[in-house]
């Protein structure tokens, strides 16, 4: 369902929302942010909650660190942390640390909502069609993130060749050496095949300034339509009962 | 050859390919990041922030006209959020704000001048420009000066070392796999060896 | 832009002026001064030993060389009339189409589809227009449409050849230009391949680089040969060329089609038919209801041919200890499916294996599992690890040099100067000694080629190798040093399996062989069998060696 919506539509709403958490420091926005953006994953486009909890490690992990920094190095923490027990729980250091640990995770939440739901081939051609972002941009963007997923056979391929030299089978997996020693080899592999693919594009008549068709991009619907206006009413509910409360 | 301020078609997607690939190692530093700072505590975020600007000040080194440190930087931020970093898409300001830092020093040298010390500069200066704004986003006020000052130091000094001096040993080992050969970097080297 | 120039008379599709080419830090020109044209709905074949310079001279049509491609350029080149740097190389694209040596200049990493509309998108044709000529374009090249979503990345090897060629097809340029459009493709796609890019109800003029000439030639107009010092050495009509130039042709080391050897047997007992043959059946024809003297004198001339060029007769060393052995294994590549399953294979020391099949039946996946270098997905793989030669020459390579790239796979032993000199004996048996210290990716591919092979076959650690596609973008006296090579080492023992489109090179090397197809082996046994069912070779997407008309000219034609 999400995964059917128009890119840019789906777009504008994640970067409002993200706009939002950062401007309501409150943790009662972000965790409706949080629930809003697993309930529309797993509901509507059926994501297995396992995954979604999955997702949240990294950002959990990554807020705890602004939870940490601000109970422990505010200026007033010293007295924070001499109150004993309960008290310390209702500091503002520390629900100020409570707030930013939810909003790494909320802000996480979208832009997981966004990545997953969406074709970056969609996004691209969506951004020149619609919004005139100019094709050379446009293919170089591409270009890199169809390289993502090729970076991982590459590695194999190199070690592959490593190992005919040395004339042992590689071990099955890569040890930090030797993930280290990948590096300029891939950086290498990425820019050689930029070249190349700069010369396909221009042997096939992508030139700079001149008009050109963009087969298959998305359309807006009116489901499109329908996405958005929930989706602002919902923000705009969501601030005034922060608001109200 | 080529104009001296505008990108070829190569560049650009140099430019694009550098960021997916950065962009990759750089979700590999936010997982040694978080591990450090479970470990040692907070400070380690400005120790380990200079690998964070290495993107920039490569593609700068190696294509050396206006806007690729800072280019390069939002597009590492851009496709990170692609592939699921935690910071989310306020990622992107985190780019331009670092991109723009490196770019600054390289636009004082009027994009001429790539070599060790400008370099360092340019991890400095993204040091400097990231300080601020993490200052703003974090409310640093709040925090203890002298903790502060730490901060900054350590901050410049991984800008300078994970920035600048990594920055120049990643392309010097690039230029000798010979995959640089036409871009800005080779005519520089090939007309100061004539 | 300015429009097309239209004058009364024919305009040259192109033209090469007294061009030459050279590479920066070059001590001499890589191609050059060449004096070459395409005439308009003329096909000519451009033909030359590896690293003559025909790729080079191909890239300066539309200015990629120095556009893109640093080079000092002399001379000019024009098309249809206009002076090519008179447009930036984008601008070319609706006149000119190429097809590049390299799939992966051709081809830009999206999908199947995407690829194909690239150019015509950037003609800004109306959207219906271009899903039309995407699904025709398809068509034509025998892409199922299962594959329309798949990226390029995941194709195999002559699976992207056939993408890049659809993709440059749907161009629908005037002038089509192709650097060994047929390198990797199996027998039955080459052939329908030929027969898309020479029709010459289209009026398009075709200017085709190929080492492959069996199947191609008969529909070649003209062919120009490039020398050594990179000139244009000989030119005419293909019949005149390889008879009265197979001198200079075999001395440049240049292929010439199978009928030509046998014409020159014929020849040598005054049999040979009129017109120069461009097959081994036109060959034959004349002597078809000929008097039973005439086929008397033919015999031993034909069964001399034969001897030469199929099965040669070394001793049987069938009788070695297996080396490897894959048992009820399911192959994938890696990160994809499994493409093949249930399959048992041995392999035995001193034996050379061929594995056959058609585009993307798993032969590549079959050789690195029978190397142990991919992870089985059921099953069992016993014996000794493998080394390979990869379809793709550049995957071999990690150094720096030429030099370093053998060096480093010698091994460290043995002292400095001992070394050395073993290195130097390697790139001199290879033909590689000028390219001591240039960087392994600025070789041509035949050059690759042989680098590739020479590195693997140094050292001597694996007592399995497998060969993939060896002789994909070799000249003729590549493909006899790489036949050389393999005899040596199964004489030494190793067990070497070959990958191979090639069916001749098959025959005349392979005592067994494994037709791969239907996502299994399909079929096992002695080579020479194998290639003689046609059913079999049908479905399996093959075809008869080139040869297989004379052998069965002997067979048929009673000795008396
Ligand atoms: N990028 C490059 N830089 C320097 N030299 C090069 C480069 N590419 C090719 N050469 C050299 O130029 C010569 C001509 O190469 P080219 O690729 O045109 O040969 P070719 O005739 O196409 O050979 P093949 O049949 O092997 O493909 C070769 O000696 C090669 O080593
Ligand atoms: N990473 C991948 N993901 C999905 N499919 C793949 C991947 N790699 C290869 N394949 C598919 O596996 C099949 C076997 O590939 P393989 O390279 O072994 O073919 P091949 O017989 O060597 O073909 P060719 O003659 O064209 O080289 C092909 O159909 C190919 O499309
Ligand atoms: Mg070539
Ligand atoms: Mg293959």
């Amino acid at each position: 369902m999400l995964t059917a919506l128009h890119p840019l539509g789906k777009l504008v709403v994640c970067m409002a929302w993200i706009a939002a958490a950062i401007l309501v420091f409150d943790a009662r926005f972000q965790l409706a942010t949080i629930v809003i953006a697993s309930l529309a994953l797993v509901v509507l486009d059926r994501t297995s909650p396992i995954l979604i909890l999955a997702l949240m490690v990294p950002f959990a992990l990554f807020g705890f660190g602004f939870l940490t920094t601000s109970v422990l190095f505010r200026q007033d923490s010293d007295f924070a942390l001499r109150i004993a027990g309960e008290s310390v729980l209702n500091s503002p250091a520390f629900s100020a640390g409570v707030t930013l640990f939810l909003r790494a995770i909320a802000c996480g939440m979208v832009s997981a909502l966004f990545a997953l739901t969406t074709d970056p081939g969609a996004l691209i051609r969506a951004l020149m069609a619609q919004w005139r972002l100019p094709p050379r941009i446009g293919y170089s963007l591409f270009s890199a993130m169809q390289l993502v997923p090729d970076l991982a056979a590459e590695a194999q391929q190199i070690r592959l060749a490593r190992a005919m030299k040395r004339g042992r089978p590689p071990r099955r997996f890569p040890g930090p050496v030797e993930l280290v020693s990948l590096v300029i080899p891939l950086l290498a592999f990425a820019i050689r095949r930029a070249g190349r693919a700069a010369i396909a594009m221009e042997t096939r008549g992508l030139a700079p300034d001149a008009p050109r068709t963009v087969v298959s991009a998305p359309r807006l619907h009116g489901r499109d339509l329908a996405f958005i206006a929930i989706a602002f009413a919902a923000l705009a509910l969501c601030i005034s009962w922060v608001r109200m409360g | 050859m080529n104009g001296k301020y505008t990108w070829t078609l190569r560049e650009t997607l140099i430019v694009a390919v550098l960021g997916a690939v950065f962009a990759v190692l750089y979700l590999g530093w936010v997982q040694v990041w978080l591990i450090a700072q479970a470990l040692f505590g907070p400070v380690t975020m400005d120790v380990v922030m200079g690998f964070w600007f290495v993107a920039s000040i490569v593609a700068a080194a190696i294509i050396r006209k206006p806007g690729v440190a800072f280019a390069t930087e939002v597009l590492t931020a851009a496709v990170q959020i692609l592939l699921g970093n935690p910071a989310g898409l306020l990622l992107l300001v985190t780019g331009a704000v670092q991109g723009a830092g490196a770019e600054a020093v390289f636009a004082a040298t009027r994009w001429r001048n790539y070599r060790l010390p400008v370099l360092m500069a340019a991890g400095v200066g993204a040091a400097l420009f990231s300080f601020a704004y993490t200052w703003i986003r974090f409310d640093y006020g709040a925090l203890a000066p002298g903790l502060l000052a730490t901060m900054l130091v350590l901050r410049c000094l991984s800008g300078v070392l994970l920035g600048g001096l990594l920055g120049h040993v990643i392309v010097a080992a690039l230029y000798r796999t010979g995959v640089l050969s036409g871009l800005a970097i080779d005519h520089a080297k090939r007309t100061a060896r004539a | 832009m300015p429009s097309e120039p239209r004058a009364p008379e024919p305009i040259r599709p192109a033209h090469w002026q007294q061009l030459s080419i050279r590479y920066p830090f070059a001590d001499r020109p890589a191609v050059g001064p060449v004096d070459l044209s395409v005439e308009p709905g003329e096909r000519v074949l451009l033909l030359g030993p590896s690293g003559s310079g025909k790729s080079t001279l191909l890239l300066s049509l539309t200015g990629l060389i120095p556009h893109s491609i640093p080079a000092v350029v002399e001379g000019s080149v024009r098309l249809f009339g206009v002076p090519a740097d008179a447009r930036k190389p984008s601008a070319w694209a609706t006149t000119v189409a190429q097809f590049f040596q390299d799939a992966d200049q051709t081809l830009c990493g999206m999908r199947v589809e995407d690829e194909i509309a690239f150019a015509l998108e950037n003609r800004a044709l109306p959207e219906d227009v271009i899903l039309r000529k995407v699904a025709e374009a398809m068509r034509r090249v025998g892409l199922p449409e299962a594959w329309r979503r798949r990226r390029t990345t995941t194709l195999s090897g002559g699976e992207k050849q056939l993408v890049a060629l659809a993709a440059a097809l749907a161009q629908e340029a005037p002038l089509f230009v192709a650097d060994e459009p047929t390198a990797h493709l199996a027998p039955e796609a080459a052939g329908r391949l030929h027969r898309l890019l020479m029709n010459a109800g289209e009026g398009r003029s075709v200017l085709i680089v190929d080492h492959r000439l069996d199947g191609l030639i008969a529909a070649v107009d003209r062919v120009a040969v490039l020398g050594r010092d990179g000139t244009i050495v000989a030119a005419g009509p293909p019949g005149a060329i390889f008879r009265k130039k197979r001198d200079l042709l075999d001395r440049l080391g240049i292929w010439r089609p199978l009928a030509s050897f046998l014409d020159a047997e014929l020849e040598k007992v005054g049999l040979a038919p009129a017109d120069p043959p461009l097959s081994v059946d036109d060959a034959l024809r004349h002597l078809a209801g000929a008097p039973p003297e005439v086929v008397r004198k033919a015999r031993p001339a034909i069964a001399a041919f034969v001897a030469a060029h199929a099965a040669r007769p070394h001793g049987d060393r069938a009788g070695g200890a297996t080396v490897a052995r894959l048992e009820a294994a399911d192959c994938a590549p890696f990160l994809g499916p499994t493409v093949l399953h249930d399959v048992t294979l041995d392999i035995r020391a001193g034996e050379i294996l061929g594995i056959l099949g058609a585009n993307g039946a798993g032969k590549s996946t079959l050789g690195a599992s029978l190397a142990g270098l991919l992870k089985l997905k059921r099953g069992r793989r016993e014996g000794a690890p493998g080394g390979i030669a990869f379809q793709k020459p550049e995957h071999q390579f990690v150094a720096g040099t030429v030099q370093e790239e053998i060096a480093t796979s010698l091994g460290g032993s043995g002292a400095r100067a001992d070394q050395a000199r073993q290195v130097e004996g390697i790139l001199a048996a290879w033909d590689l000694a000028g390219f001591r210290d240039r960087h392994p990716f600025e070789l041509s591919q035949g050059q690759k080629r042989r680098l590739a092979l020479a590195a693997l076959t140094a050292g001597d650690r694996w007592p399995l190798l497998i060969l993939d596609e060896p002789l994909a973008g070799l000249d003729a006296h590549g493909a006899a040093m790489v036949a050389q090579h393999v005899e040596a080492l199964s004489r030494s023992g190793r067990a070497i399996a070959i990958v191979t489109h090639d069916m001749d090179f098959a025959l005349s090397l392979c005592t067994r062989s494994v037709i791969v197809g239907d996502g299994g082996i399909i079929a096992e046994g002695p080579t020479a069998q194998l290639l003689s069912q046609p059913s079999l070779l049908k479905r399996a997407g093959l075809a008869e060696p080139a040869i297989a008309p004379a052998m069965c000219w002997l067979d048929r034609v009673p000795a008396c």
